[in-house]
């Protein structure tokens, strides 16, 4: 079972005395108190060296980062190289003490650190992260990379407006990073989740691109058909589906598994459900030699390829695209140039 | 531009005079003035309001007029005629010859075209002399005396022009000069002082790079526990950025009484600034398969399997073992992107190595990793005063020069200054020093 966000007062699992390094195993459930805030005053370097060592002992995974991106937080900057010196040096209101005792308490357990401070980078955006809405990876800054590349060799490109379908926008990571590379470019995004939903339209107005996009409360899997009727022939389709086997769910983090929404991980016995119902439907949303961009498991591209070959014959299969570590990752296809009826 | 400083408010004074003329001039200028001797006495210069004691030069700056006067000036630009003379002959001529020469009559054309502006100035330069001698014989007359010396002193304004453009066009250019430039500052020898001078240098290269409305973006930052620099690296793009920038690579020196200092005890402690040059996409291209990408998210499936706040960026150029690395950013794009700058700088820097190292082998200027480990200057907190010890030059009010603006812009010129003369005297095939 995931559970949402956690309140102050925390279910530490595996936290044994404070001498103690205990990673990643699983004791009797049991709360215990969050560390007591400090009597006199302290500095930020002084709280950042004190939650690192909390974290660590508590079987926190990446504690340096943790501590270091809540206490930057809190003070108003991304990074703790990004603050001045003076800052880090003076002594913290009581105030801000307590608000990062508060933030980092809810990091012991084990809640993402892009939830406790309930924002992230992507790409050239900063935009809100909340739980459950799933966070935008690393790897999905490439498939964005890979469409904007497709999209500026486009010859028909220029004056004309191009739409792009997002399948699944969760925080609207892909679809708002496109409208800010592209003018040009309108996009229709749809999720599943209502609060994927809000998220993506939050972070479109913060971000004053909601005049360019137009979000849907969808499911793609049950309700195909409306989707096709909210958008016109679209030049794009990109979509990072939930990918995972459902075996590989179990072995997940705690990070993802109690805090992230497990209809964004979850693609059923072979990863493939979302994928497959996407390549099914999308000729009847593409356009002409429209292009569909997908973000996928590293075991995928070649079953995709037979399978499309085999299931789908609107559809092309163009390449595969590695990301950063070299895993086959991304998936491009296109629809076929309809043959003119000559009989 | 050779010999002449575009300092802000100062009129288009020379640094150099013909005695005849010395003494006009002066009264021209309507600021007070005081002239200061050099250290071989060779001539006078006027010195600016700005600041409230003058600047010692110890390195010899020779005039328009000494170089002019060097037989090997002569002779180069004679050589240069000729040269030129017989490239334009074969052009002319070449014309019926077979089409495999076709290849050699291009670069023959491109080479022509790049001469032209100098001859053309050194063809002036021969019409104006012509000018001046003929003007000579009507001195003597009376009745044209007046008219004679308005001639005579536009004649010599004309020329003095015309020699500083051919001067400025026979110091080659550097192919770096037109790049943006990645600045590291590393603190040196004084521990916790080291570290606080170090901070302080940097931040007069922000008050620099503002100064000339240059970009000045922080890649790498790893600051002290009290508030100094450990080290840094920056991008700062801009135009002439590098170009000037490249005179403040080396190691320099601080001597004070550091803050942490309990019993007043003067130190000496130490700093080296590194200046990579940026290079454009076409002096540059790295082979994407030469490159080894390294993040945390390596090992496993990656994706959405893990959630990680770790986008540091490695990269590791294969053939040359060089590393570049960021993990400035949230972004693991923009790690990727800042880490690239940083490596394509050091691979231009070790490129250009090559290819300079020659040229700047006799130079008292080194800019290069010949450059790196040299002592440039030294910051005398105690005396006020700052010397680079390249040209023996030394100003004071180092308050008002850590700001980074005039005063740091002025001993700038004067390394430009002196490294064009140097560039030239190659050029003229004397490797000699003269004089120091």
């Amino acid at each position: 079972m995931w559970r949402r966000s956690l309140s102050a007062g925390c279910r530490c699992f595996g936290f044994g005395s404070i001498g103690a390094k205990r990673r990643g195993q699983f004791h009797s459930l049991h709360t215990c108190s969050p560390p007591a805030l400090p009597v006199g005053r302290i500095t930020a370097l002084q709280a950042l060296e004190f939650w690192k060592k909390h974290f660590e002992e508590s079987g926190v995974t990446e504690p340096d980062l943790s501590s270091h991106y809540i206490v930057a937080h809190s003070l108003g900057g991304k990074t703790i190289e990004s603050l001045e010196q003076r800052k880090l040096t003076e002594f913290l209101s009581r105030e801000k003490t307590e608000q990062i005792w508060k933030l980092c308490t809810k990091r012991l357990s084990r809640m993402p650190v892009q939830y406790v401070i309930q924002e992230w980078d992507f790409r050239d955006l900063t935009l809100t992260m909340r739980p459950p809405v799933f966070i935008p990876r690393p790897e999905t800054e490439e498939l964005v990379e890979l469409v904007l590349t497709d999209l500026k060799n486009k010859p028909s490109s220029g004056d004309t407006v191009q739409t792009c379908l997002e399948v699944g926008c969760g925080s609207g990571a892909v679809s708002l990073s496109l409208l800010s590379s592209c003018p040009q470019l309108q996009v229709v995004a749809l999720d599943r989740s209502q609060e994927a939903v809000e998220l993506t339209k939050e972070n479109a107005s913060r971000l004053k691109l909601q005049d360019r996009i137009q979000i849907h409360h969808l499911d793609f899997m049950t309700e195909a058909d409306e989707a096709c009727s909210r958008c016109s022939p679209v030049s794009v389709l990109v979509s990072n589906p939930p990918y995972l086997f459902s075996d590989d769910v179990k072995t997940l983090e705690p990070e993802i598994l109690r805090f992230e929404d497990p209809f964004a991980l979850d693609g059923g016995s072979d990863g493939l459900t979302v994928i497959k119902q996407i390549l099914t439907v999308a000729p009847k949303i593409l356009s002409d030699r429209g292009g569909i961009y997908l973000e996928v498991d590293p075991r995928h591209p070649p079953l995709i390829q037979q399978w499309v070959e085999a299931n789908v014959a609107e559809l092309r299969y163009v390449e595969t695209r590695p990301d950063i570590n070299s895993r086959p990752r991304f998936c491009v296809l296109q629809k076929k140039q309809r043959e003119l009826d000559v009989k | 531009m050779f010999c002449r400083r575009a300092l802000v408010g100062f009129p288009n004074a020379k640094l150099f005079f013909c005695d005849r003329f010395k003494h006009r001039f002066l009264r021209s200028l309507k600021f007070p003035k005081h002239t200061i001797q050099f250290h071989n006495g060779c001539y006078t210069r006027t010195t600016r309001t700005l600041h409230t004691s003058a600047p010692l030069l110890g390195a010899k700056l020779l005039s328009v007029d000494e170089l002019f006067a060097r037989k090997s000036l002569q002779e180069h630009l004679k050589k240069i005629q000729s040269e030129y003379n017989q490239c334009l002959q074969a052009v002319n001529h070449g014309g019926a010859e077979e089409q495999c020469r076709e290849e050699e009559m291009r670069t023959r054309r491109s080479k022509l075209s790049q001469m032209v502006p100098l001859i053309q100035n050194i063809m002036e330069l021969d019409t104006k002399y012509k000018e001046m001698a003929e003007n000579e014989a009507l001195l003597k007359d009376p009745a044209l005396k007046e008219l004679a010396e308005l001639e005579k002193e536009e004649c010599l304004q004309h020329i003095q022009d015309l020699r500083e453009k051919i001067l400025d066009q026979l110091v080659p250019e550097e192919e770096a000069d037109l790049s943006d430039l990645v600045l590291e500052v590393t603190a040196g020898v004084g521990g916790q002082e080291a570290m606080l001078f170090t901070a302080e240098v940097f931040d007069m290269y922000q008050g620099f790079a503002q100064h000339h409305g240059w970009t000045f973006e922080i890649l790498e930052n790893a600051p002290s526990e009290i508030g100094g620099l450990r080290h840094a690296s920056v991008s700062i793009s801009g135009s002439e950025s590098y170009k000037r920038m490249k005179f403040e690579a080396g190691v320099h020196r601080v001597q004070r009484v550091p803050k942490t200092e309990k019993q007043g005890r003067m130190h000496t402690s130490t700093m080296t600034v590194a200046v990579l040059p940026q290079p454009t996409e076409i002096s540059l291209t790295i082979n994407p398969k030469d490159l080894k990408i390294e993040t945390k998210r390596a090992s496993g499936a990656g994706g959405q399997h893990v959630n990680t706040t770790d986008s540091a960026v490695r990269i590791v150029h294969l053939p040359t073992g060089v590393v570049a690395e960021c993990q400035k950013e949230r972004s693991q794009l923009k790690n990727k992107e800042n880490a690239m700058k940083a490596l394509r700088a050091k691979l231009y820097a070790i490129k250009l190595e090559e290819v300079t190292s020659k040229r700047y082998n006799q130079r008292k200027i080194q800019i290069g990793t010949r450059g790196r480990s040299e002592k440039i200057r030294t910051y005398n907190f105690t005396q006020d005063r700052i010397t680079d010890h390249r040209i023996g030059m030394t100003v004071h009010d180092i308050k008002s020069f850590m700001i980074g603006q005039d005063l740091l812009e002025e001993m700038n010129s004067s390394l430009q200054e002196f490294s064009n003369q140097e560039a030239l005297m190659e050029v003229l095939g004397e490797n000699e020093r003269e004089g120091l």
